[in-house]
């Protein structure tokens, strides 16, 4: 009985992935928020038993755990049984946890030079395209969006495989306040990206900061823990996590 | 007798008196009259400025196939003239064939988001693709390059007036001096009319008996170009003279200077002309008036007189002439010294070829128009100025008109029924090329001949799209299965004989080419062949709501009956419709808009309007990489197998199009990069009586054969979805399409002979 109890019981499980990440892990590069975001967020409501998984999630959120769940590392037995943590617990993970317990793989590698990527192998029109990203990337860092699109749009047609080109035409449009269109460039450079963890983990976090400006808090929530699922090193994700303590849930207009 | 004489004397003094008055008064008033007309020009809007429509820019990179005929082809069109020494100035270019190499001298170009200088580069050619680029001033190498866009057309009223206004400061002294030189040395010591000047004109005509010298002012020039016509009469010279004082009693000497300046005509370009100064430093010599020689500044002035009959794109030999004694005009006013002048008779006229302005892609230019009357009023266009950058590509478009035309004409000699007796209507067709990544249009031929009809068959033409329909009810079926719970797949056996569709009290029973019929066959091999009866017993079992659904999704506007038929295209949409709907299977499931313009500015450069790159996912990409590697196979096996035959070898998906009626033939193909649709038929209710496989078919490989020809070779890819190996790489692990891991190669052909 206890044996079976152990064997199932979803808290169970969730323990287990979590001590096994803990155990394996080393500490993240970037800190994890401090107060668990269960009090923070929601006044009153259980930290256990945490809610049904996926009850409420909207069903963007739903996809991307499931995606999450296939890219999990395999280390964890529990992970194989394709029970997943709940929103609420991951959220809790993200900031550190009822228990400040860190349940995120330690950071990736900065991978984020596109220069990089070009070697001898790669063919002329992803060197080119590469090339062009870069050029857009500076030219929107610098704080010229509208001309880094124009940039940026060539990148698509020397290569229209180059993810990194719609990645910085989706960060693009959102810098210029054009969410809806951002997260179209988002779904496409994800659709383009290879097993690129640190790729997608920007994808995810850009989607956030998309859906938290469009005031789709819960989905911004799921999507930054996504981001700092695939790189725990994703300061984009953790920063604005960070920000969301203290933003009452309450006040979060609802979820399409 | 007396009193009578007095009375006539003093009725006549009378009628003196109000002739007299009266003449007065008109006097007055037409005087007025025609001073309000000069003050009207003079501080009013003195000209108007056409808008001016651009191509796309064009990339050159490093790898990037070129042929150095088609870049000398573009240089030329440019407005770059070829040397047979290194480029030492912005324009020249030189092929150094034996060094495999191509040196220009880059324009400077004012792009709507940033300006480039020009420098000389050097582009260096292995084989026919780009070696390496670098700057010839400092051997520093460069990865990427841009070539302005061309001018395709202005849009103008009446006349196209090409200008740039400039302060009379911005002119060199030395310009201002040798017009007035050659054109009124007496300006600034008359008061519009030159009495003097008249003698000593009329005197040189009487002594030569011809027509040798005017005694026209400037300000009588610029009256006449402002106002009247050209015509030399009395009736015209009177109030020209008169509004000639008028405007000198009124305004400066340096204003009149400068609206004359700006005014005058100096030659034609194509449908362009060349107006003011400015803008004709640009054209005979492209550069600005300041860096103008003695000579060229010579050459310009004499242009006055005569600009087209003395232009040296028409006689060198004239112009040269013209050039000198306006240069001995110079010697002996001592506005230039004797040193200046030997010189300037040893400078080289500029010896390049004229580059007309043609009114290029008329169809694209009413499309883009149309688009541009949203947001502009016709007023707006055609006098303000704006510069309109366009997404159209001069190179694709003219290939793609010249394949229509010549394809069209190929089919009337092969296919004598189609040739109009009479008054018949001709046989038309439509080509439309999209890149299907941005959804830019690079191309768009509405007719066979603008000038005959203006009607754009590929955006106003609504026609059934016949089996061009057929891969949405696949991709349907591929997305959703069968409501019977089949779960479709490119090898899932599908059954085509002969079946009635009953639906809402109807029956339907479709036909197949021929009406033959292959029972058992696969459903690649099913869309491949074009079975219709197979198509319809996949849509049946599909839904044809789905389908219709499906169909709106992916990019197409026009209402769709939910009815059986139209999963054989029984429904009429346009083939720009038809371009988006493909484009979004081509660009792995992402739905782009068809974008003509990309930017709008105004006069000041201010950019009033940038329309940028949309898209959606609206497919899952693998089920996308799915159907193109099924319509891959159109081409490779099934009923555009002909273009293979062709000559064009490159990975390409495609589906040919019959209506039933034999009225509409289309073929919509697509590599990775390109996309074009091609339509042919009548515009009336004549048939065509030939399969898309045979009419449009062999016009879209002529198109892509060539359109291709300088773009690298690339393959449909399958998203990257799933990692599988443990290092979260594919490695050389391969996956078919329908899992979604990895990079998926074409799934293996089955051939269905033996189904």
């Amino acid at each position: 009985m206890t044996k079976a109890i152990l064997k199932f019981h979803p808290f169970t499980i969730f323990a287990a992935l979590c001590l096994t990440v803990y155990g394996c892990a080393p500490q993240p590069t970037y800190r994890a928020p401090a107060p668990p975001a269960s009090s923070a967020r929601l006044p009153g409501a259980p930290v256990t038993p945490p809610p049904a998984p996926s009850q409420n999630l909207p069903t963007e959120a739903k996809i991307r755990e499931q995606d999450i769940r296939s890219k999990a590392p395999a280390t964890a037995p529990a992970a194989k049984t394709g029970k997943e943590p709940t929103r609420q617990a991951s959220v809790n993970e993200a900031r550190g946890g009822a228990e400040s317990t860190p349940a995120f793989p330690p950071p990736l590698a900065d991978d984020s030079s596109l220069l990089a990527k070009i070697t001898p192998a790669t063919s002329p029109q992803r060197a080119a395209s590469l090339r062009l990203t870069e050029e857009g990337r500076k030219i929107l860092e610098a704080g010229d969006p509208a001309r880094s699109l124009t940039r940026l749009e060539k990148t698509i047609v020397i290569d229209s495989t180059n993810p990194y080109g719609y990645f910085y035409l989706a960060k693009a449009q959102h810098r210029m306040g054009r969410y809806k269109e951002s997260l179209n460039f988002l779904d496409v450079a994800e659709s383009r990206l290879g097993a690129e963890p640190f790729w997608l983990a920007e994808i995810h976090a850009l989607r956030g900061e998309n859906f938290r400006a469009q005031g789709q808090l819960q989905r911004a929530e799921a999507s930054y823990n996504q981001a700092l699922r695939l790189n725990s090193g994703n300061r984009t994700a953790a920063d604005a996590l960070g920000r969301m303590q203290g933003e009452p849930l309450s006040a979060q207009p609802a979820t399409k | 007798m007396i009193k009578s004489k007095l009375r006539i004397l003093s009725i006549s003094l009378v009628a003196l008196l109000v002739v007299t008055s009266s003449g007065l008064v008109f006097g007055a008033w037409y005087l007025k009259q025609l001073e309000d007309k000069v003050s009207e020009k003079f501080e009013g809007r003195k000209w108007v400025f056409p808008s001016k429509i651009y191509s796309d820019s064009y990339f050159l990179y490093v790898g990037a196939s070129l042929r150095s005929q088609d870049l000398a082809e573009k240089l030329r069109r440019l407005g770059y003239f070829e040397t047979q020494v290194a480029p030492k100035a912005k324009g020249e270019y030189r092929i150094a064939a034996k060094a495999g190499a191509v040196e220009i001298y880059l324009h400077d170009f004012d792009s709507p988001t940033e300006k480039f200088k020009g420098i000389p580069i050097r582009i260096t050619l292995q084989g026919s693709a780009i070696a390496k680029i670098e700057s010839s001033a400092d051997n520093q190498e460069l990865f990427s390059i841009e070539l302005e866009p061309e001018l395709i057309t202005g849009l103008y009223e009446r006349i196209w007036q090409e200008r740039k206004v400039v302060k009379l400061a911005e002119v060199p002294p030395l310009v201002v001096k040798t017009i007035l030189a050659v054109e009124d040395e007496r300006f600034f010591h008359h008061y519009g009319i030159d009495p003097i000047g008249i003698l000593r004109a009329m005197w040189v005509n009487l002594r030569s008996l011809s027509f040798q010298q005017g005694g026209s002012t400037l300000t009588q020039q610029l009256v006449k170009n402002f106002f009247l016509s050209d015509e030399r009469t009395i009736s015209r010279k009177i109030p020209e003279a008169v509004m000639a004082v008028i405007a000198e009693r009124k305004y400066s000497k340096q204003t009149i200077l400068e609206n004359y300046l700006n005014e005058i005509y100096l030659g034609q370009r194509g449908s362009q002309g060349v107006f003011g100064v400015w803008q004709a430093a640009q054209f005979y010599f492209s550069k600005p008036l300041t860096d103008l020689t003695v000579g060229e500044t010579a050459l310009l002035a004499g242009l006055i007189r005569a600009p087209n009959r003395l232009s040296p794109y028409k006689s060198a030999e004239g112009a040269t002439k013209r050039r000198n004694v306006v240069l001995a005009k110079l010697l002996d006013d001592n506005i230039i010294t004797r040193k200046q002048y030997d010189a300037a008779l040893l400078e080289k006229l500029p010896q390049r070829a004229l580059i007309k302005v043609t009114n290029e892609g008329p169809f694209y230019v009413d499309y883009l128009r149309r688009e541009l009357e949203e947001n502009y009023s016709n007023a707006v266009l055609t006098k303000e100025g704006l510069r309109i950058f366009s997404t159209l590509d001069l190179q694709l478009q003219r290939m793609a008109e010249r394949a229509l035309v010549e394809g069209l004409k190929k089919l009337e000699e092969s296919h004598p029924a189609l040739r109009p007796k009479g008054d018949e209507e001709g046989l038309e067709g439509a080509i439309v090329v999209l890149r299907p990544q941005t959804g830019e249009i690079k191309a768009m031929v509405g007719g066979r001949n603008y000038g005959r009809s203006q009607f754009n068959r590929v955006f106003q033409a609504k026609r059934q799209p016949g089996s061009v329909f057929k891969p949405f009810v696949y991709l349907a079926a591929l997305m959703y299965g069968g409501q019977s719970g089949t779960k479709y797949s490119p090898d899932t056996v599908v059954n085509d004989s002969q079946f009635t569709w009953s639906y809402d009290n109807q029956e339907w029973q479709p036909h197949n080419y021929n009406n033959e019929y292959f029972g058992a066959v696969t459903f690649r091999r099913a869309l491949e062949n074009s079975l219709n009866s197979a198509t319809a017993r996949v849509a049946q079992d599909v839904g044809i709501k789905r389908v219709r659904d499906l169909a709106h999704k992916l990019g197409i506007q026009s209402p769709l009956p939910a009815v059986p038929a139209l999963a054989l295209g029984a429904a009429e949409v346009t083939p720009l419709e038809i371009a988006v709907a493909y484009a979004t299977l081509a660009n792995g499931g992402s739905r782009v808009r068809p974008l003509a313009v990309k930017q709008v500015l105004d006069q000041s450069t201010k950019v009033l309007e940038k329309r940028d790159v949309k898209m959606e996912q609206v497919l899952n990409a693998q089920i996308a990489f799915a159907i193109n590697q099924l319509l891959k196979g159109v081409l490779d096996r099934g009923t555009a197998a002909m273009a293979r035959r062709a000559g064009f070898t490159r990975p390409a998906a495609g589906k040919t199009g019959t209506t039933n009626d034999y009225k509409d033939a289309w073929f919509v193909g697509y590599t990775p990069d390109l996309l074009a649709v091609v339509w042919v038929g009548f515009d009336g209710p004549k048939k065509i009586g030939l399969s898309g496989a045979e009419a449009a078919l062999p016009i879209w490989t002529e198109f892509m054969k060539n359109a291709t020809a300088s773009m690298p070779v690339t393959d449909f890819v399958g998203p990257l979805v799933k990692p599988d190996t443990d290092d979260g790489k594919c490695g050389a692990a391969k996956t078919d399409a329908e899992t979604g891991d990895c990079v998926a190669p074409a799934p293996p052909a089955k051939t269905a002979a033996g189904v």
